[in-house]
């Protein structure tokens, strides 16, 4: 009961700490939403538009046709018509341009003929992620114009194609049907920026008592550390469970990301990722002696790992075995699983129970090293 | 650090000055009947800490009386600091032990912290709350109803002064009346003993001064006050001193009883030039030290024989114009550089 006073005393005095420091509130409530704009616009993964150049060295009807098809597409921007090879690599040199298709003469003698006719798509590899959805809807594009070339032919012949059977594979997307990234970024976004909030206010406040000398007051005090820690992370808590609803309300209603599952089972798997967060805070507070070694300590243990390792926006998967390990590690990989679980799978506790219980346990674990690190530290 | 000392050289030494007021009743808020005033505060046997190859404590042996105002005295870097800390059960000695009140330091700190009130040297309270405020969160996490922070509060703002200052944000208040915000803090919970870590250093006269006049209140309330300076002065202020240095205890006992070691009478030679009139008598058969201060030249005489017409002499050799030669009482200042120069060897 006296323990929950004193808690409840540090949960008032951080609040006033942050009611004289505007700029601080900002940062805390404003930077999310910041972030959240500049992913779901500016870091979108969707590509489409893709500046291309296009290179007729034919001047033929058929050319035309074919260069007509890259202006029709959505995927495609054309953006300069050019003469010769060098356009292609001007128009690279000076970022006008990312893909380059150039059809060369003799194209439609080719066709004509009856023989394989060539076209050169050149992609700017610098920019991969543009450079291999430009590749692949060229290919698609390629393979469209050749069939209906196929068609015509086969109607000029007199032949029936609907009788050919041919093997044709219909995908389907599920869960994210039109493959939006904001779909899938936003309820990973909430991960990073729950990490971010929580870790990086615990620990750099904690330092903060140390240098501040305060520290010393607490330990004279019969406030247990457990009190001071409770009373430490419970506003950034707060403060971060309001982000998540501000994200959350953005993304749902503002952008339509679908939250098809239940808001208990992310709210539990966010209070078990937020004691974990307890415990990293702890532990960078224990050993980091100034305040800037704590910001760089959580940028590196609440940031990096929350955004590389896991899953947020490269997957898991495609990295090496050995970071793939280290992954397991850091709660935020089974909390990404869990919100992206709830939003787009609308999964419940029968799927999400094993991603539960990995954030026990790393929290349960975090907080032990981090308890034995300031154990430590006082009175020495 | 010694431009406040040279400050308040000026005519503040001697005891708590009766220019002041003194309010015995100011203190009487502070609620807890005063202890018996027999028996000891704190008991320091053979403590001892080292920082790697430091030593800042090197075995010491202390008591303080209840209803003391104890003075531990010492330069920069004498290990009082590192004393007190072990005392507040923020620093674990590494050897030897102490006793608040019969409980020990290491074995049973809980015990302990509820009976001191532990002021740090630096300045640690939050910047960006109010006088009010901080005195209220450290009271609060010590378990002070809030009825109690009321009326404590209340009272110990009204006798420190600080009434009309309980909204102000810690860091926008004067070094004064910070050191009197972290007293008033440490009063909160009302502790039995105060462990004031160099509470005067770098504070202005008037406040250094007036921070004295709230401690022999607090002494006239029954509180056992141990407190660090590097001012010599402030050491007639207590009612029991220790001298420590390089991380010994070099003299311990009453101010008149370390007075009583210096031997032979104090002079107060008036020269018209005091540094050159220091040089022409040191080292004269009677002399055993002599140090300008201010115009006059201070003198330990210890000789049977009359020092007036020797030094007289010596300064008419030298060509210096003398004025005249009294007795005066020996003070801090002169007995702890008496002390300093005769070396541990003579303390022990």
């Amino acid at each position: 009961m006296k323990g929950l006073g004193r808690m409840g005393a540090v949960v008032a005095k951080e609040f006033k700490h942050l009611g004289r420091d505007p700029r601080m509130l900002a940062a805390v409530i404003l930077l999310p939403i910041m972030q959240l704009l500049l992913f779901a616009y500016a870091l979108s993964f969707d590509v489409d538009q893709v500046p291309t150049v296009v290179i007729d060295m034919d001047k033929t009807q058929t050319s035309q046709q074919y260069a007509g098809r890259y202006e029709q597409s959505v995927f495609f921007n054309v953006v300069r018509h050019g003469e010769t090879m060098d356009d292609a690599d001007v128009s690279f040199q000076r970022g006008v341009a990312r893909v380059a298709v150039i059809i060369p003469a003799g194209f439609e003698h080719q066709i004509k003929s009856g023989a394989q006719a060539e076209v050169a798509v050149l992609v700017d590899g610098s920019e991969p992620n543009s450079a291999r959805v430009g590749q692949l809807y060229s290919v698609a594009l390629n393979q469209l114009f050749s069939a209906e070339l196929t068609r015509e032919w086969a109607e000029r012949q007199g032949l029936d194609l609907s009788a050919v059977s041919g093997m044709e594979p219909r995908v389907r997307t599920w869960y994210n049907p039109n493959r939006r990234s904001s779909d899938f970024l936003i309820p990973g976004l909430m991960v990073v920026i729950l990490a971010i909030v929580t870790i990086q206010q615990t620990a750099v406040t904690l330092v903060r008592e140390r240098t501040l000398g305060t520290q010393e007051q607490l330990e004279v005090s019969p406030m247990r550390q457990v009190e001071l820690m409770l009373g430490k992370i419970i506003p950034w808590a707060l403060l971060a469970f309001v982000d998540v609803v501000v994200i959350i309300a953005i993304g749902v209603f503002g952008m339509g990301v679908p939250l098809r599952g239940s808001i208990p089972m992310l709210a539990l798997g966010a209070t078990l990722f937020i004691l974990s967060s307890l415990g990293f805070g702890l532990a960078i507070s224990a050993v980091a002696p100034t305040e800037d070694t704590a910001n760089i300590g959580a940028l590196m243990l609440a940031f990096l790992p929350s955004f590389l390792l896991s899953g947020f926006v490269f997957p898991l998967g495609q990295m090496p075995e050995v970071v793939q390990w280290i992954s397991y590690v850091f709660p935020a990989r089974y909390m990404m699983s869990l919100s992206r679980g709830v939003f787009l799978k609308g999964a419940g506790f029968a799927e999400l129970w094993p991603e539960l219980a990995a954030l026990a346990v790393t929290s349960f674990i975090l907080i032990a090293i981090a308890t034995v690190l300031y154990a430590r530290k006082v009175r020495q | 650090m010694s431009e406040p000392a040279t400050g308040a050289r000026g005519g503040t030494t001697g005891p708590v000055d009766p220019a002041l007021p003194v309010i015995p009743d100011s203190f009487r808020h502070l609620g807890r009947s005063p202890v018996p005033a027999t028996g000891l505060a704190v008991q320091v046997r053979g403590l001892r800490r080292t920082f790697g190859e430091t030593v800042a404590v090197g075995g010491v042996t202390l008591d303080v009386p209840i209803a003391a105002v104890f003075g531990l005295l010492g330069p920069d870097g004498a290990g009082k600091s590192t004393l007190i800390r072990m005392l507040a059960t923020t620093l674990l000695p590494d050897e030897g032990d102490a006793e608040v009140f019969g409980v020990s330091v290491t074995s049973n700190p809980k015990a302990v912290r509820p009976r001191i009130g532990y002021m740090s040297q630096r300045f640690s309270m939050y910047p960006d709350l109010s006088v009010r405020e901080n005195m209220d969160f450290f009271a609060s996490i010590r378990g002070v109803s809030k009825a109690d922070r009321r009326t404590r509060g209340d009272a110990l703002l009204e006798s420190m002064g600080l009434a009309e200052f309980a909204g102000r944000q810690a860091m926008r208040l004067s070094g004064g009346m910070k050191q009197k915000l972290m007293l008033a803090t440490t009063l909160m919970h009302e502790p039995d003993l105060l462990l004031l870590d160099e509470p005067t250093t770098g504070v202005d006269p008037v406040s250094r001064r007036e921070f004295w006049r709230i401690l022999a209140d607090l002494h006239e309330a029954g509180k056992t006050v141990l407190v660090a300076t590097p001012y010599m002065d402030e050491a007639e202020r207590c009612t029991d001193i220790a001298f420590l240095d390089s991380g010994m205890i070099r003299e311990a006992g009453t101010p008149a009883e370390i007075k009583a070691k210096v031997p032979g009478r104090l002079l107060e030679l008036r020269a018209g030039d005091p540094r050159a009139a220091t040089r022409a008598i040191a080292g004269l058969p009677g002399v055993l030290s002599a140090h300008p201060l201010g115009d006059n030249v201070r003198v330990l005489w210890d000789s049977s024989a009359d020092p007036e017409p020797v030094l007289a002499a010596a300064l008419l050799e030298a060509g210096i114009a003398e004025s005249g030669v009294r007795e005066i009482a020996p003070d801090m200042e002169t007995v702890f550089s008496h002390l300093a120069e005769s070396g541990p060897e003579a303390a022990a």
